[in-house]
């Protein structure tokens, strides 16, 4: 028996990887659970329209225990300009003074943030009447799922994919590859397409299921959803290429994406609402293509927000893109070929 | 004298299948005795039920003079085909966990096992692999030695060496069991046994083993054309250097095809080999 | 074809230190020795999936070279059939041709009946079978194996071995690594490679004739440091001639590769 231990032991020692998740991954749950765990909002972007808006800007500070950050005061908005600046998510909460008695509308794709506020409103009375947009009943699931959207998307990307290709490397077939007339971006792109078209395929199904189960609506544009979830996908399939590149076989693959699955479904906005984490762990959320993704799909499915009010995330998303995918095609091609740069240089000097 | 390993009507079916059907045989003390066989003729099948690993449908094995079991392992030294070592451990904890495993002192290294102590399996050449499995069955001072292909892949000053220490152990009384494939080594068993489909179909000395197969040895300037135009004919063959090597050939039609092809060459009469008497029996 | 002056390192190790071989069209060129001797490196060198250090590597490009490496490279969930379809269709074969040669190749490996079976659960021999083939496939101009038949049984050895010299004798350069020595015997010259160096090159039987000293054949050997097991005795080698009395026995590939691994060792 003990000797069974001491050999556990030694193995597990000379394990990185696993050694990696079960002393790195505790702390960092600590860390999230610590930190970020938080379902109270801090601060709650609001505008104040119309006529009066400076001294509805005014008295929405002052109201106690509730966290409103005056942004914007615009005393020549109205009804519309509130609804434009809630679907570009520039505030959740637009107070329109312009009608009477005035109007607060509320962005109910912020899930915590709505709740905080029409709490709040509700308890000034009839002073103020609350309209929750995007999502009036502030239903979970529908914030719920387009974040679901991009985790599946994840998953496939990164675990499948991976798996994929490092069982070439694991059963001995990519020295067969190396040594066939096939170009390493070749190689690649064949491996992924299939898994592109699969991922996408899944993509509409759950996209679909969840609007006919739930009645998420998708109240925007297609091209914008799949403009991002186009980008999306390669940055999660590049990733998972890159992974098969530093991974030797089939588990060790799998542990690493795991690493790269578990801060991205903690920390993108998908349980936790980013405005509640504090800026100490959100600089890692606004470095996950997650976060970004579901920004876009909540964008366009509840607000039916258009391109131009969504063109950071889908920047980030397309600079994330590029980076993963060069990197994981130039590590790839390494693994591959790594004869090929000294071999021409001998035959030109034959 | 009680036989250390023993098979008695060892049978054994999977589903409609039967791998080993009827098998008898033992290993005495101080023996070595070949296992031979084509793939799928049942060998590892036999072995497995001989370790305890599978259990027979009919008949039953022997270790011992008991069945296998968990305590029977500590008279059994076992060097599986993949050699059974962990790779991620230096060639030093791999010998204390056999030994400890085992409950016998660990045995102390020399040569170039020495100095790979403290190195990780998976760093080290076949050739030193091959020697660390072999100590780590050895450490325990069994009875029965079961080697599954110990040599596959070896060269031979190695292969010579490692035959040095299976003698070496045979003098010590320690029966041995051996599979291969590689012919000259079967020459260096006491006994063989020939498995055929799952039955045992010859046994004894390599003459017995080949008994009733010939073979003529074609010596010429090109074996490869030689090779070809026989083959073309029918003929069975095999190659041993360049002699091509007709088995139970008709000697009269032989020297017909070479006289036809203008080939010149020497034909003598050998004792088959036993790697020809398994190509007739799969033909 | 050939490889001059050939040395490849990683980071300390060297693999391979000053090797050259020539390997014709038409000849099958062994490469023989132990544990990290070189073999596979030299082999990886020759098909380029190894950075060379210095020296010449003079091969055909990718598209006219074959390579078939240990563990036999076929695809284990792709049927015999897919995993010729894939290999053709990358070597630009398809259709007619590509059918053709494929049910020429596959009936010469007896592979006619198992075209439909999954390439991870055939036989050892059959898998390296199909390995040939693929690396055929594309009738290339060199084709490099390395251990084609370790792990083979007997009979699928001599199959493959009809493949090989068949090869050879239709204009394919063949070069192949092996622990196999009779196998050197046959080829058309035998490199002895023993930690990266060469030590021996050119055809078997002028290796062996020109081989100095005797062998003997003995149950009692004298001298250990010269002596090994050869099926029920010993051989031994006398550097200079055997001591009378004594029963020299002709010298085989086999002994010339044992006794220079010996020589080796007491350096």
């Amino acid at each position: 028996m003990r000797a069974m231990i001491m050999k556990e032991f030694r193995e597990l020692r000379r394990d990185h990887r696993t050694m990696g998740m079960l002393i790195g991954m505790p702390i960092l749950l600590l860390v999230v659970f610590g930190y970020a765990a938080n379902f109270s909002v801090e601060s709650i972007p609001t505008a104040t329209l119309g006529p009066q808006a400076q001294q509805a800007a005014a008295l929405v500070t002052e109201v106690p225990q509730a966290p409103f950050d005056v942004a914007t005061v615009d005393p020549g908005g109205d009804a519309t300009t509130a609804e434009d600046l809630l679907q570009r998510n520039d505030v959740d909460v637009a107070i329109d003074t312009s009608q009477q008695p005035p109007v607060a509308y509320i962005n109910g794709s912020s899930l915590f943030t709505a709740q905080t506020a029409v709490a709040t409103f509700n308890r000034l009375g009839d002073r103020v009447t609350v309209e929750v947009l995007f999502n009036p009943d502030l239903k979970t699931s529908w914030v719920m799922i387009p974040a679901i959207i991009g985790l599946i998307l994840t998953f496939i990307g990164t675990i499948v994919t991976s798996i994929g290709m490092v069982k070439e490397k694991q059963t001995g077939t990519i020295e067969q590859l190396a040594v066939m007339p096939i170009k390493p971006s070749t190689v690649i792109l064949g491996k992924i397409l299939p898994y592109f078209l699969l991922a996408t395929l899944d993509m509409v199904l759950v996209t679909v299921l969840g609007m006919l189960l739930f009645d998420v609506p998708f109240n925007g544009n297609v091209a914008v959803f799949a403009l991002g979830a186009g980008l999306f996908l390669f940055v999660v399939l590049g990733l998972g290429v890159f992974i098969s590149t530093i991974s030797q076989n089939v588990g060790q693959a799998i542990q690493t994406a795991f690493f790269f699955l578990l801060p991205q479904i903690l920390l993108s906005g998908f349980i936790f609402p980013l405005e509640a984490i504090p800026w100490g762990v959100r600089w890692i959320s606004y470095c996950l293509p997650l976060t970004y993704f579901t920004m876009v799909s909540q964008g366009v499915m509840l607000r039916g927000a258009p391109l131009d009010a969504l063109w950071f995330p889908l920047i980030m998303l397309a600079v994330m893109a590029v980076i993963v995918f060069t990197g994981a095609v130039l590590r790839f091609r390494r693994n591959l070929a790594p004869g090929d740069g000294r071999r021409a240089k001998a035959k030109a000097a034959a | 004298m009680s036989a250390l390993l023993q098979a008695r009507s060892l049978s054994r079916s999977f589903g409609g299948f039967t791998a080993v059907d009827d098998v008898s045989f033992d290993v005495q003390p101080g023996e070595v005795v070949g296992l031979l066989g084509a793939n799928g003729a049942g060998k590892t099948t036999v072995i497995r039920m001989l370790l305890g690993l599978l259990r027979p449908t009919h008949g039953e094995a022997l270790l011992n003079g008991r069945h296998p079991s968990r305590l029977g392992r500590e008279h059994l030294g076992y060097v599986p085909q993949s050699l059974g070592l962990y790779t991620e451990l230096t060639v030093r904890e791999n010998l204390d966990f056999a030994a400890q495993a085992f409950g016998c002192e660990p045995m102390p290294l020399t040569g170039h096992l020495l100095e790979a102590q403290d190195r990780l399996v998976s760093d080290l050449p076949l050739g030193l692999r091959r020697q660390l499995a072999f100590v780590c069955a050895l450490q325990h001072e069994p009875d029965v030695l079961v080697l599954d292909e110990p040599t596959s892949g070896v060269e031979p000053l190695r292969r010579a060496r490692l035959w040095d220490q299976i003698r070496e152990q045979s003098r010590r009384g320690v029966g041995v069991l051996v599979t291969t494939h590689y012919m000259q080594e079967a020459e260096q068993c006491d006994r063989l046994l020939l498995m055929s489909t799952g039955r045992l179909v010859a046994a004894g000395t390599v003459a017995d083993i080949v008994d009733g197969t010939t073979a003529v040895a074609v010596a010429s300037d090109d074996w490869s054309t030689v090779f070809e135009v026989l083959g073309r004919d029918g003929f069975a063959l095999n190659l041993d250097g360049r002699d091509v090597r007709v088995i139970d050939p008709d000697e009269a039609r032989l020297r017909e095809v070479l006289a036809q092809h203008g080939i010149v060459a020497t034909l003598r009469p050998v004792r088959a080999t036993i790697e020809e008497r398994m190509t007739m029996l799969g033909r | 074809m050939s490889v001059r002056d050939l040395t490849v390192r990683f980071g300390d190790v060297v693999a391979l230190d000053d090797v050259s071989l020539d390997t014709p069209s038409g000849h099958i060129t062994a490469i023989v020795g132990g544990d990290g001797a070189g073999k596979t490196t030299l082999l990886k060198a020759m098909v380029g999936l190894v950075p060379i250090t210095s020296g010449v590597v003079d091969t055909p490009p990718r598209a006219r070279t074959g390579f078939m490496p240990t563990g036999a490279g076929s695809w284990a969930d792709l049927s015999v059939d897919e995993n010729v379809a894939f290999i053709g269709g990358s070597y630009g074969l398809s259709g007619e041709a590509l059918a053709h040669r494929a049910d020429e190749l596959l009936g010469r490996a007896g592979l006619s009946e198992a075209r439909d079976r999954l390439a991870g659960k055939l036989s050892g021999g059959m898998r390296n079978k199909l390995g040939f083939c693929l690396a055929m496939l594309h009738e290339p101009d060199l084709l490099v194996l390395d251990e084609p038949s370790t792990g083979v049984d007997p009979v699928s050895r001599v199959e493959l071995w009809r493949l090989i010299s068949e090869a050879a004798a239709h204009g394919t350069a063949v070069v192949l690594a092996t622990t196999y020595v009779d196998e050197a015997e046959r080829s058309g010259s035998v490199l002895v490679l023993d930690q990266g160096r060469s030590l021996l090159n050119g055809r078997p039987q002028e290796l062996v004739s020109g081989y100095p000293g005797e062998v003997v054949e003995t149950s009692t050997p004298e001298r250990s440091q010269f002596a090994w097991r050869h099926a029920t005795s010993f051989r031994e080698w006398w550097p200079d001639s055997a001591p009378p009395g004594s029963d020299p026995t002709d010298m085989t590939l086999e002994d010339v590769a044992i006794i220079e691994s010996l020589r080796q060792e007491s350096a």
